[in-house]
């Protein structure tokens, strides 16, 4: 008999999905999360396009439905270490941190946070903002507990004797006897939604990003927006006024990856709204290379963005500069050399697979391609050639939300289809 | 549009009714659905008449509406089609009304035709009782009146009646009788369907007249109809606005639900406001009596009108039969008028007017009534 | 039996403890009547906190329940399974919240206090009216009718057959395989389509659990979730009555028709072609003019109905890049121009199948208001030059719309259709394959346009999302908080029916009357709130129910 289970590597919408749906379909879903919440990239965006729906409150249901779902083991802090057998009987070796916080007792107060010594930039909130060592990535995360982050507390780093947190938690959930655990685990299955990360612009030095202060990446724009973000949703320059001005480019990294990431044209425009919605008069320019907004919805999206008001340029070789006390965009603009003043500039970097791809790739021994996503086998889009392991989702290809959502639909498909019958 | 001149001959009453007697003659229609003067002579009753003497005592436009007409048509087809085909002759407001009841699957309109007829009104019954016998001498100058061109309302009929901007046809309508613009003399056959043009081009009419003088006849008419009803309506307002002015305007109101039960478009089995969704246990009343100081009793008087006003009031056709009916004499159907034409205007939505059009309240649209919503 | 009310106040920490003055509520509370008992406790959805509960309800043999604490999206169904498990009845329990409406907003803590003393009283005057709702089962057949027999039905069908759930596969014409059946290779990888889709359709027509009906369609289908039954015509005049469980619409699409912009010289010039009529000429091994003669100069003109339309139809591009590929195969020298307004490649793998595409040798031109002529295309280029292009072949890439018989299924099927004519999905974003009628399914280009790999993604998502919810032997547990319609107070106006996004309501042709479909109702009160004499209401959310509550929150 074969084992029905199901191990989902990456709490994202496409992990969730997957695990809501293999939970319904009876079966125990080892959900395994690195990081210390849930939700992935998309509870960093306040709208998501092109309904312009509030992210948060869309997965919300999902979310919830997932923390109280019986089936679903939910393992935060935890990374695959090691898989072996094959489709029905998989043994793999689960690395679990320890949290330092009981997960039942806490009730996410927010008290242990403001004694902590310790700041450090919020990787959640892309560097705008601090966090304490014992955070929470930001207001909402789920779920709502904190976690002691060792590379920085002072307990795990110097060896001191700090208790602010422990202390000024009323429940007794600081538990700093809470061991790092390695876990073995028996399923027929596996399911890989890792999703996606920013390329970073750094690499492409020409758009400046790093060297001027306000070129920013559409990360830290989300998160600007963000009405739980480091702002409050305020967008405003370095020196704290709002900018008058904002370039948008397109396709940032594009030429060094070799191939479109799909989704930035579309985000590109949400962002039209983003800012029209904060700063009305702001005077907005999109620089692009061909636009892709491709499907049903996407075009109606594309001309009701235009209509806020924006300048959508076609131009090659963006240079970002510095003029004086501000920024130009300088491009070839029909044949000609143009010089556009801006006071912020928003790139559009490439999605790329996460940094530890090719270690998971290695672990769960499936191929990844050239550009480093998941292999996928020809014509089964969430198939790998290790049967009983699958992909889905940006992890597997750059796709929206949508596409993101269906394809961890198909892996449950997939995987229901072949385990058909089962100990459970 | 084209339409076919008649010539009138005796009165347009006998004109109107000739023609219908000849067409149940050919077997056009299996029945008539006419007001029929009573053998008490006293009243019109709508009959349904395959009898083509009966048509003798019969009444085009009756100088009262003793029942609305719809209300009549929906009591044959409210439990289904009927298979044979009956000609139903009736005022617009009264074909308004049996659209907006079919739209609500309370007539069902298979094998019925339509047939209006340019209307001046109609006689208040409470003065029709006085004495009938002069109340149809008087309404016969009315009509005559009307028909010669006096763009002035009558003051005797009823007082929505005075300020009607629909007494015309609908579009909605098979066949319209234009009675307007020529003085009597003709009067205009004016089909709106293929199917009108069919029937009566077996009665020899042909649809080729060219009918700009009724048309004309009606635009002044209803200039100065658009004109009266603004200004009337101005001048009800501040009786109506506020809730002590809504207070005092029904004080006299004796919660007999008349109104609602007159209304062809309050066609609920039981108002809502007759059900026990209403009742509330007797703590309720004396809470409600501490906390406000006092509570008159029975409760809720006007949140009868305001709860009627809100489920009808986008379908409401004018036709004042609620007021007529009304033993104490309260303004319902101005009040009701004047509220019907706002809230119809916020829709763009004109009862009756239109078989295709959906209800407003039934449809979802997600771009409208921006103007409501708070900036 | 006496009424004995259980009223429990979460302090929920210092959440709401810190900010409502908990005491004092219970003080006004205890008096109330049918009160039997207040007690405050520092966390009632901890596990100590739901075993207190439990115990509670039944040591007092409490008759309801009202708890005042967090939101109910975070805690009603974890309270009301409490009360399932103390023997109490789940909807005669009510949660008010004073943590998000009180607690966490009001910071003056006598208004706070005020305001949750309010609810809880309000909720107290609501809950003599709940009634004990019957949770209900129902039996659900695992079968599935698939209707479109293209790659999407067949990856499907796949999927979902199996010994315990069998596929009934209706295909209008006479092969499986749709549209994919006249293409030579698939891009980007160019191998030959026979490899794709032969084996696929062997393993459907051997397969022992799926039947396939070929020159056949779905008349009529009525039911509900778990419980449908359609009729398919298979033959002249024979027709099939199937019961199945799900329904998934696989039904394709249509090329939008060029002749409808004129400029284009479709059916108006020789050797101007759509793409599926170039597929197939590819396929037959026949590209050639009309006079019999190969073309020594080809123009692939992309956006062909883009304006029209309204949107993007995301495969043209890449599939103008295979047909380049197509030709440059076949005829070495021939000059391939592609005159487009935008490039789309998106995904990790277009990109470079159109830069090794464009290095064979293939034109790439920007082009605008483009005009077909006999043998010559009139543009205008991005700098708004005039140009002619010189051309024997002229290669359309039409829109890609929904199949013809779009409306006349989502009528039949009572699914919408987005203003495209594309059947609509649930949800835009989460429920990219699900319809709003429970049971039905939508994939593929009848859904959007969209390419080979992600139509099989959608139909292996639809194998998904019935696998994991339709299971043979599980029953189904249908909303028990639905509506009601009277049979004495309903006239049939059928407004109810017209307001219900879930065609859960029917009309009964003899009696005159709506009836509700307790199995496909959702709960959401449209219904209820749009009837005017108040024959249809919500149960848990009756006139009365709201009318008691509002009344003593506003005393």
């Amino acid at each position: 008999m074969k084992n029905g289970d199901a191990l989902v590597i990456g709490a994202g919408i496409a992990g969730i999905e997957a695990s809501l749906l293999l939970a319904g379909a009876g079966r125990k879903v080892y959900l395994i999360e690195k990081t210390s919440y849930i939700g992935g990239n998309v509870i960093k965006y306040e709208h998501v396009f092109p309904n312009l729906e509030c992210a948060t409150c869309m997965v919300a249901p999902k979310q919830q439905e997932l923390l109280g779902n019986e089936n679903i083991v939910l393992l935060t802090l935890s990374e695959v270490l090691d898989v072996k057998g094959s489709s029905g009987n998989f043994v793999v070796k689960v690395s679990k941190k320890a949290r330092y916080v009981d997960l039942i007792t806490c009730i996410g107060c927010s008290a242990c946070f403001e004694s902590c010594p310790v700041s450090v930039k919020n990787e959640f909130e892309e560097g705008l903002s601090e966090r304490k060592a014992i955070y929470i990535p930001c207001n909402g995360a789920l779920p709502n507990v904190p976690a002691i982050d060792t590379k920085n507390c002072l307990r795990f780093t110097k060896g001191e004797n700090c208790q602010t947190c422990k202390d000024a938690c009323m429940f007794d959930a600081v538990d700093y006897n809470q061991k790092d655990e390695e876990l073995e685990l028996k399923v027929g299955a596996i399911l890989v939604a890792t999703g996606f990360s920013q390329y970073d612009p750094g690499n492409t030095p020409q758009y400046g990003y790093g060297k001027f202060s306000d070129v920013y990446t559409a990360l830290e724009l989300e998160r600007m927006f963000a009405s739980n973000g480091p702002t409050g949703g305020k967008i405003k320059l370095k020196n704290g006024e709002h900018p008058k001005s904002v370039a948008i480019l397109h396709c940032v990294g594009r030429k060094e990856k070799g191939y479109c990431s799909t989704v930035c044209c579309m985000y590109s425009l949400k962002f039209v709204h983003y800012l029209k919605e904060k700063l009305p008069e702001v005077k907005i320019y999109e620089f692009y290379s061909d636009l892709c907004a491709p499907g049903k919805s996407y075009q109606k999206f594309y001309e009701e963005m235009k209509e806020k008001g924006v300048d959508i340029i076609r131009a090659r070789e963006l240079k970002v500069a510095e003029e004086g006390k501000g920024m130009v965009i300088k491009s070839i603009l029909n044949g000609k050399e143009d010089s556009l003043p801006v006071d912020m500039v928003i790139l559009a970097p490439a999605i790329e697979p996460r940094e530890d791809a090719p270690k998971l790739a290695k672990v769960l021994a499936i191929p990844r391609d050239e550009h480093g996503f998941f292999r996928e086998e020809p014509y089964a889009p969430v198939a790998t050639p290790r049967e009983g392991v699958f992909i889905a989702g940006c992890a597997q290809d750059p796709k929206d939300i949508q596409d993101s959502v269906a394809q961890s639909e198909a892996a449950v498909g997939r995987i229901l289809a072949t385990l058909r019958s089962w100990k459970g | 549009m084209k339409g076919a001149r008649v010539a009138v001959k005796d009165s347009i009453e006998k004109t109107v009714l000739n023609i219908l007697s000849k067409a149940i003659d050919k077997k056009l229609f299996d029945v008539i659905l006419i007001p029929i003067m009573v053998p008490a002579g006293d009243s019109y009753a709508w009959v349904l008449a395959q009898d083509k003497s009966l048509l003798d005592s019969a009444s085009s436009l009756p100088p009262i509406m003793s029942v609305q007409g719809a209300k009549a048509l929906s009591s044959v087809t409210r439990m289904g089609k009927t298979n044979k085909k009956i000609a139903a002759l009736m005022r617009p407001c009264e074909i308004r009304a049996v659209i907006e009841l079919s739209k609500l699957s309370q007539i069902e309109l298979d094998n019925i035709f339509l047939i209006s007829m340019d209307c001046p009104g109609v006689l208040p019954l409470k003065d029709w009782l006085k004495d009938p016998t002069k109340g149809i001498n008087s309404f016969r100058k009315v009509i005559q009146r009307f028909v010669d061109g006096d763009p002035e309302p009558d003051q005797s009929v009823r007082p929505v009646c005075t300020i009607c901007h629909r007494f015309y046809d609908s579009s909605a309508v098979d066949l319209h009788i234009g009675i307007l613009g020529k003085k009597g003399e003709y009067i205009f056959f004016i089909p709106h369907t293929t199917q009108a043009e069919t029937i009566f081009a077996e009665l020899g009419l042909s649809f080729k007249d060219d009918i700009s003088h009724w048309q004309n006849g009606v635009d002044e008419v209803l200039k100065q109809r658009k004109k009266k009803r603004s200004l009337v309506q101005e001048e009800l307002k501040p009786e109506v606005i506020g809730l002590d002015k809504l207070l005092d305007t029904f004080s006299n109101c004796i919660n007999c639900h008349i109104c609602q039960s007159v209304c062809p478009i309050c066609y609920c089995r039981q108002c809502y406001f007759d059900s026990d969704k209403v009742k509330q246990p007797p703590d309720d009343y004396l809470m409600r009596a501490e906390s406000k100081g006092n509570i008159s009793l029975p409760p809720d008087k006007i949140l009868f009108h305001l709860g009627r006003m809100s489920h009808m009031a986008l379908s409401c056709v004018g036709c004042g039969a609620c007021e007529d009916a009304c033993p104490m004499s309260i303004k319902v159907a101005q009040i009701f008028s004047l509220i019907a034409d706002r809230s119809q205007e916020l829709f763009n939505y004109i009862p009756g007017e239109s078989l295709e059009e959906p209800l407003p309240l039934r449809v979802f649209e997600e771009d409208e009534l921006h103007e409501v919503e708070t900036p | 039996m006496e009424e004995k009310i259980g009223v429990y106040i979460c302090e929920c920490g210092p959440n709401i403890a810190e900010n409502v003055d908990i005491d004092k509520v219970i003080n006004v509370v205890s008096s109330l009547p049918s009160v039997g008992i207040v007690e405050r406790h520092k966390l009632l959805c901890s596990e100590d906190g739901k075993k207190f509960l439990k115990q509670s309800i039944q040591e007092h043999g409490l008759t309801r329940l009202v708890i005042a604490a967090c939101s109910p999206k975070q805690h009603e169904a974890t309270f009301m399974k409490v009360c399932e498990e103390a023997g109490l009845n789940p909807h005669l329990f009510q949660l008010v919240n004073i943590r998000e409406q009180c607690a966490w907003i009001i910071e003056d803590k006598e208004r706070a206090t005020d305001r949750a003393t309010r609810y809880v009283r309000a909720a107290l005057r609501r809950i003599p009216y709940h009634q004990p709702l019957e949770k209900r089962e129902i039996d659900c057949n695992p079968d599935v009718l698939v209707i479109g027999g293209g790659i999407t039905g067949i990856e499907t069908s796949l999927l979902l057959a199996g010994p315990d759930r069998k596929v009934y596969l209706v295909e209008k014409t006479s092969f499986l395989g749709g549209k994919l059946r006249e293409f030579e290779k698939l891009a980007p990888g160019m191998e030959s389509t026979d490899k794709l889709l032969k084996h696929k359709i062997k393993n459907v027509e051997e397969s022992e659990n799926i039947k396939v009906f070929t020159n056949a369609e779905v008349k009529g289908v009525i039911g509900f979730l778990g419980n449908f039954i359609a009729v398919v015509k298979t033959g002249e005049n024979e027709e099939l009555e199937i019961k199945v469980g799900s329904v998934v619409v696989a039904t394709g699409f249509d090329l939008f028709d060029p002749t409808k912009i004129p400029r284009y010289g479709y059916s108006k010039f020789d050797d101007v072609y759509t793409s599926l009529e170039f597929e197939k000429m590819n396929l037959n091994g026949k590209i050639l003019l009309k006079n019999g003669q190969p073309p020594k100069s080809i123009a692939i003109i992309h956006c062909v109905g883009r304006e029209e339309r309204g949107y993007c139809s995301a495969v043209c591009c890449s599939y103008s890049l295979k047909f380049a590929r197509y030709l440059k195969a076949r005829f070495p020298d021939v000059k391939v121009s592609n005159l487009y307004t935008e490039l789309s490649v998106p995904g990790k793998v277009y990109q470079k199948f159109y830069e090794e595409t464009k290095a064979m040798g293939v034109d790439f031109i920007r082009a605008r208001e483009i005009e077909i002529k006999e043998k010559v295309i009139k543009y205008l280029t991005e700098d708004e030059k005039e140009q002619n292009l010189a051309v024997d072949m002229v290669i359309l890439t039409p829109a890609i719309q929904p199949s013809s018989d779009a409306s006349k299924l989502a009528e039949m099927l009572k699914i919408s259709q987005d203003e495209k004519g594309f059947f609509a999905e649930e949800h835009e974003k989460l429920g990219p394959v699900s319809t709003s009628m429970e049971g039905i399914f939508i994939a593929g280009c009848a859904q959007g346009p969209r390419n080979i790999a992600d139509s099989i993604i959608q139909a292996e998502a639809v194998a998904g999302k019935i696998l994991s919810s339709i299971i043979p032997g599980k029953k189904l547990e249908p909303e028990a908080r639905t509506s009601e319609i009277s049979e004495a107070l309903c006239i049939g106006c059928q407004t109810c029916l017209e307001v219900c996004a879930y065609g859960a309501i029917y009309f009964d042709e003899i009696k005159r009357v709506s009836v509700v479909n307790e199995i496909l109702c959702r709960g959401c009160g449209n219904c209820a709130a749009s009837c005017p004499s108040g024959a249809a209401s919500l149960k848990h959310f009756t006139a009365t129910q709201i009318h008691q509550e509002v009344v003593e929150a506003l005393r």
